[in-house]
Protein backbone atom coordinates (compact mmCIF):
# COMPACT_ATOMS: atom_id res chain seq x y z
CA UNK A 1 0.00 0.00 0.00
CA UNK A 2 2.66 2.33 1.00
CA UNK A 3 4.32 1.60 -2.48
CA UNK A 4 1.53 2.61 -4.04
CA UNK A 5 1.14 5.21 -2.54
CA UNK A 6 4.44 6.60 -3.16
CA UNK A 7 4.22 6.02 -6.51
CA UNK A 8 1.24 7.98 -6.79
CA UNK A 9 2.91 10.74 -4.66
CA UNK A 10 5.69 11.01 -7.14
CA UNK A 11 3.60 10.39 -10.38
CA UNK A 12 1.51 13.72 -9.01
CA UNK A 13 4.84 15.57 -8.55
CA UNK A 14 6.40 14.49 -11.70
CA UNK A 15 3.60 15.65 -13.90
CA UNK A 16 3.33 18.58 -12.21
CA UNK A 17 6.79 19.44 -12.29
CA UNK A 18 7.07 18.81 -16.31
CA UNK A 19 3.80 21.38 -16.57
CA UNK A 20 4.92 24.08 -14.62
CA UNK A 21 7.20 26.79 -16.39
CA UNK A 22 10.11 27.55 -14.16
CA UNK A 23 10.19 31.12 -12.72
CA UNK A 24 12.67 33.06 -13.65
CA UNK A 25 15.83 33.47 -11.18
CA UNK A 26 15.48 36.52 -8.43
CA UNK A 27 11.87 37.27 -10.11
CA UNK A 28 10.63 39.83 -8.18
CA UNK A 29 6.64 40.69 -8.25
CA UNK A 30 5.60 43.54 -6.31
CA UNK A 31 1.90 45.96 -6.10
CA UNK A 32 3.72 49.45 -6.89
CA UNK A 33 0.22 51.20 -5.72
CA UNK A 34 -1.47 51.37 -3.50
CA UNK A 35 0.18 50.43 -0.56
CA UNK A 36 -0.56 48.20 1.71
CA UNK A 37 -2.84 49.43 4.66
CA UNK A 38 -4.00 52.31 2.09
CA UNK A 39 -7.33 53.81 2.64
CA UNK A 40 -8.73 54.94 -0.92
CA UNK A 41 -11.72 56.78 -1.22
CA UNK A 42 -14.65 55.02 -2.99
CA UNK A 43 -16.58 55.91 -5.90
CA UNK A 44 -13.64 56.56 -8.02
CA UNK A 45 -11.27 54.42 -9.34
CA UNK A 46 -8.48 53.05 -7.64
CA UNK A 47 -5.15 53.16 -10.26
CA UNK A 48 -3.13 49.67 -9.31
CA UNK A 49 0.33 49.26 -10.84
CA UNK A 50 2.07 46.12 -11.59
CA UNK A 51 6.21 45.92 -10.15
CA UNK A 52 8.33 43.22 -11.93
CA UNK A 53 11.88 42.98 -11.55
CA UNK A 54 14.47 40.08 -13.20
CA UNK A 55 11.69 39.50 -15.24
CA UNK A 56 9.89 40.71 -18.18
CA UNK A 57 5.54 40.96 -19.43
CA UNK A 58 4.56 38.92 -22.50
CA UNK A 59 0.93 39.33 -23.74
CA UNK A 60 -0.60 35.38 -23.31
CA UNK A 61 -0.23 32.62 -25.53
CA UNK A 62 3.56 34.74 -25.83
CA UNK A 63 6.48 31.87 -25.33
CA UNK A 64 9.14 34.36 -24.69
CA UNK A 65 11.80 33.30 -22.09
CA UNK A 66 11.49 34.49 -18.59
CA UNK A 67 8.24 36.69 -19.48
CA UNK A 68 4.71 36.25 -18.19
CA UNK A 69 1.73 38.19 -17.93
CA UNK A 70 0.28 39.80 -14.81
CA UNK A 71 -3.29 38.83 -12.88
CA UNK A 72 -4.60 40.66 -10.19
CA UNK A 73 -6.22 38.72 -7.27
CA UNK A 74 -8.94 40.73 -5.06
CA UNK A 75 -10.35 39.24 -2.22
CA UNK A 76 -8.70 35.74 -3.29
CA UNK A 77 -5.84 33.70 -2.08
CA UNK A 78 -3.57 32.44 -4.92
CA UNK A 79 -3.74 28.84 -6.64
CA UNK A 80 -0.61 27.99 -5.94
CA UNK A 81 2.78 27.07 -8.12
CA UNK A 82 2.18 25.44 -11.31
CA UNK A 83 -1.96 25.57 -11.85
CA UNK A 84 -3.95 27.33 -14.24
CA UNK A 85 -5.61 30.96 -12.84
CA UNK A 86 -8.99 30.98 -12.74
CA UNK A 87 -10.61 33.71 -15.11
CA UNK A 88 -13.72 35.81 -12.99
CA UNK A 89 -14.14 38.84 -11.44
CA UNK A 90 -11.86 37.98 -8.55
CA UNK A 91 -8.87 36.96 -10.23
CA UNK A 92 -8.74 40.08 -13.47
CA UNK A 93 -6.08 39.16 -16.54
CA UNK A 94 -3.80 41.08 -17.97
CA UNK A 95 -3.50 38.96 -21.38
CA UNK A 96 -2.59 42.11 -23.85
CA UNK A 97 0.49 42.69 -21.43
CA UNK A 98 -0.44 45.47 -19.49
CA UNK A 99 1.20 46.82 -16.55
CA UNK A 100 -1.49 48.64 -14.74
CA UNK A 101 -5.19 49.07 -14.42
CA UNK A 102 -7.91 50.27 -11.96
CA UNK A 103 -10.90 48.69 -10.34
CA UNK A 104 -13.50 49.79 -8.19
CA UNK A 105 -14.19 48.47 -5.29
CA UNK A 106 -17.21 48.02 -2.72
CA UNK A 107 -16.49 50.29 0.50
CA UNK A 108 -14.29 47.93 3.02
CA UNK A 109 -11.31 45.83 3.42
CA UNK A 110 -10.55 44.21 0.15
CA UNK A 111 -7.39 42.48 -0.26
CA UNK A 112 -5.20 42.59 -3.59
CA UNK A 113 -2.12 40.35 -4.57
CA UNK A 114 -0.22 40.18 -8.23
CA UNK A 115 0.27 36.97 -9.41
CA UNK A 116 2.01 35.75 -12.64
CA UNK A 117 1.29 33.53 -15.71
CA UNK A 118 2.68 31.71 -17.77
CA UNK A 119 1.86 31.71 -22.12
CA UNK A 120 -0.83 28.91 -21.22
CA UNK A 121 -2.19 30.93 -17.68
CA UNK A 122 -0.28 28.15 -15.59
CA UNK A 123 1.23 30.12 -12.39
CA UNK A 124 5.16 29.47 -12.34
CA UNK A 125 6.98 26.75 -10.24
CA UNK A 126 8.15 28.27 -7.58
CA UNK A 127 4.93 30.49 -8.39
CA UNK A 128 6.07 34.22 -8.93
CA UNK A 129 3.41 36.46 -6.33
CA UNK A 130 3.77 39.76 -4.45
CA UNK A 131 3.03 39.98 -1.07
CA UNK A 132 -1.17 40.39 -0.39
CA UNK A 133 -1.94 43.61 0.33
CA UNK A 134 -4.98 44.89 2.43
CA UNK A 135 -6.70 48.46 1.40
CA UNK A 136 -9.79 50.23 2.85
CA UNK A 137 -12.17 51.80 0.71
CA UNK A 138 -14.01 54.40 2.42
CA UNK B 1 12.27 63.56 -75.21
CA UNK B 2 9.29 62.23 -77.44
CA UNK B 3 6.50 60.52 -75.49
CA UNK B 4 8.00 56.60 -75.29
CA UNK B 5 11.67 58.67 -73.46
CA UNK B 6 9.47 60.42 -70.95
CA UNK B 7 7.79 56.89 -70.02
CA UNK B 8 10.64 55.34 -68.48
CA UNK B 9 11.69 58.85 -65.79
CA UNK B 10 8.28 58.75 -64.56
CA UNK B 11 7.85 55.27 -63.82
CA UNK B 12 11.31 55.09 -62.06
CA UNK B 13 9.84 58.67 -60.36
CA UNK B 14 6.69 56.58 -58.91
CA UNK B 15 8.56 53.60 -57.77
CA UNK B 16 11.05 55.92 -56.14
CA UNK B 17 7.68 57.25 -53.75
CA UNK B 18 6.09 54.57 -53.69
CA UNK B 19 9.88 52.60 -52.10
CA UNK B 20 9.93 56.07 -50.36
CA UNK B 21 6.74 56.00 -48.64
CA UNK B 22 6.29 52.46 -47.44
CA UNK B 23 7.95 52.29 -44.21
CA UNK B 24 5.37 54.97 -43.28
CA UNK B 25 2.68 52.16 -44.16
CA UNK B 26 4.48 49.77 -42.59
CA UNK B 27 4.55 51.75 -38.92
CA UNK B 28 2.09 49.97 -36.65
CA UNK B 29 -0.87 52.01 -35.18
CA UNK B 30 -0.86 53.22 -31.43
CA UNK B 31 -4.28 54.03 -29.55
CA UNK B 32 -4.60 57.40 -29.15
CA UNK B 33 -4.59 57.60 -25.57
CA UNK B 34 -1.84 55.65 -24.96
CA UNK B 35 0.85 57.04 -22.24
CA UNK B 36 3.91 56.17 -21.64
CA UNK B 37 5.59 57.66 -18.33
CA UNK B 38 8.36 57.27 -15.51
CA UNK B 39 6.54 55.87 -12.20
CA UNK B 40 10.08 56.98 -11.00
CA UNK B 41 12.07 58.80 -11.17
CA UNK B 42 10.21 61.95 -11.35
CA UNK B 43 11.54 65.19 -13.13
CA UNK B 44 14.05 66.74 -11.27
CA UNK B 45 14.48 63.93 -8.55
CA UNK B 46 18.42 63.63 -7.37
CA UNK B 47 18.89 59.73 -7.44
CA UNK B 48 22.17 57.32 -6.34
CA UNK B 49 24.77 56.36 -9.22
CA UNK B 50 22.67 53.19 -9.20
CA UNK B 51 18.98 53.14 -9.30
CA UNK B 52 15.72 51.11 -10.40
CA UNK B 53 13.57 52.96 -13.53
CA UNK B 54 10.28 51.96 -13.46
CA UNK B 55 8.36 52.43 -16.75
CA UNK B 56 4.74 52.95 -17.04
CA UNK B 57 2.41 52.60 -19.96
CA UNK B 58 -1.45 53.08 -20.24
CA UNK B 59 -4.18 52.02 -21.99
CA UNK B 60 -1.31 49.63 -24.31
CA UNK B 61 0.63 46.01 -23.21
CA UNK B 62 4.46 45.20 -22.94
CA UNK B 63 5.58 42.30 -25.59
CA UNK B 64 8.91 41.67 -25.86
CA UNK B 65 10.36 41.90 -29.26
CA UNK B 66 9.30 40.15 -32.67
CA UNK B 67 5.84 39.73 -31.14
CA UNK B 68 2.77 40.36 -33.26
CA UNK B 69 0.17 41.77 -31.18
CA UNK B 70 -2.19 44.58 -31.78
CA UNK B 71 -1.67 47.70 -28.97
CA UNK B 72 1.73 46.56 -27.50
CA UNK B 73 5.14 47.43 -28.21
CA UNK B 74 8.47 47.21 -25.93
CA UNK B 75 10.22 49.72 -23.78
CA UNK B 76 13.03 51.92 -24.99
CA UNK B 77 15.55 54.33 -22.40
CA UNK B 78 16.71 57.30 -24.20
CA UNK B 79 19.43 58.68 -21.84
CA UNK B 80 20.85 62.56 -22.79
CA UNK B 81 19.61 61.97 -26.37
CA UNK B 82 16.94 63.44 -28.37
CA UNK B 83 14.19 61.23 -29.81
CA UNK B 84 15.36 59.81 -33.31
CA UNK B 85 14.44 62.65 -35.95
CA UNK B 86 13.55 59.58 -38.37
CA UNK B 87 10.40 57.41 -36.42
CA UNK B 88 10.07 55.21 -39.59
CA UNK B 89 13.37 53.62 -38.56
CA UNK B 90 14.57 50.87 -35.67
CA UNK B 91 15.70 52.97 -32.44
CA UNK B 92 19.10 53.06 -32.44
CA UNK B 93 20.80 50.33 -29.94
CA UNK B 94 24.01 51.70 -28.33
CA UNK B 95 24.91 53.12 -24.64
CA UNK B 96 22.33 56.10 -25.41
CA UNK B 97 19.51 53.72 -26.55
CA UNK B 98 18.57 51.26 -23.45
CA UNK B 99 16.00 48.40 -25.21
CA UNK B 100 14.25 46.27 -23.24
CA UNK B 101 13.19 43.88 -25.44
CA UNK B 102 12.40 40.97 -23.46
CA UNK B 103 9.27 42.72 -21.95
CA UNK B 104 11.16 44.31 -19.11
CA UNK B 105 9.34 47.38 -17.16
CA UNK B 106 11.79 48.17 -14.81
CA UNK B 107 15.88 48.43 -15.27
CA UNK B 108 18.67 48.88 -12.94
CA UNK B 109 20.35 51.83 -14.36
CA UNK B 110 23.97 53.03 -14.00
CA UNK B 111 25.31 57.07 -13.95
CA UNK B 112 27.69 59.02 -13.79
CA UNK B 113 27.41 62.05 -11.58
CA UNK B 114 25.78 64.73 -12.93
CA UNK B 115 22.41 65.97 -14.46
CA UNK B 116 21.04 63.79 -17.10
CA UNK B 117 17.96 63.72 -19.17
CA UNK B 118 15.82 60.38 -19.62
CA UNK B 119 12.85 59.70 -22.31
CA UNK B 120 10.86 56.75 -22.85
CA UNK B 121 10.57 55.94 -26.58
CA UNK B 122 8.15 52.50 -26.73
CA UNK B 123 8.56 50.82 -29.90
CA UNK B 124 7.12 48.05 -31.84
CA UNK B 125 8.27 44.43 -32.67
CA UNK B 126 10.70 45.44 -35.24
CA UNK B 127 11.64 48.05 -32.90
CA UNK B 128 10.01 50.70 -35.01
CA UNK B 129 7.93 53.77 -33.05
CA UNK B 130 4.03 53.48 -33.32
CA UNK B 131 2.05 55.80 -35.25
CA UNK B 132 1.93 58.09 -33.75
CA UNK B 133 5.22 57.88 -31.72
CA UNK B 134 4.14 56.83 -28.21
CA UNK B 135 7.12 59.21 -26.34
CA UNK B 136 7.30 60.29 -22.56
CA UNK B 137 8.07 64.00 -21.22
CA UNK B 138 12.04 64.36 -21.51
CA UNK B 139 13.39 64.30 -17.60
CA UNK B 140 16.20 65.39 -15.92
CA UNK B 141 18.05 63.49 -13.26
CA UNK B 142 21.05 64.42 -11.03
CA UNK B 143 22.71 61.98 -10.05
CA UNK B 144 25.09 62.10 -7.16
Amino acid sequence: MRTLLTAALLGTAISAAVAATPAPPNAYLYIGWPNDGQVVSSGKPIRVWFGLRNMGVAPKGVKYPHTGHHHLLIDADTPGPGVEIPNDRQHLHFGTGETETTVELTPGRHTLQLVMGDDQHLTFEPSVQSKKITITVK
Amino acid sequence: MDAAGMRKPLILLLAAVLLASMPVLARTPAPRNAQVYFIWPSDGTTVGQAFWLRMGLRNMGVAPKGTDIANTGHHHVLIDVDLPENMNEPVASDRQHLHFGAGETEARIELPPGRHTLQLLLADKDHIPHDPPIYSKKITVTVK
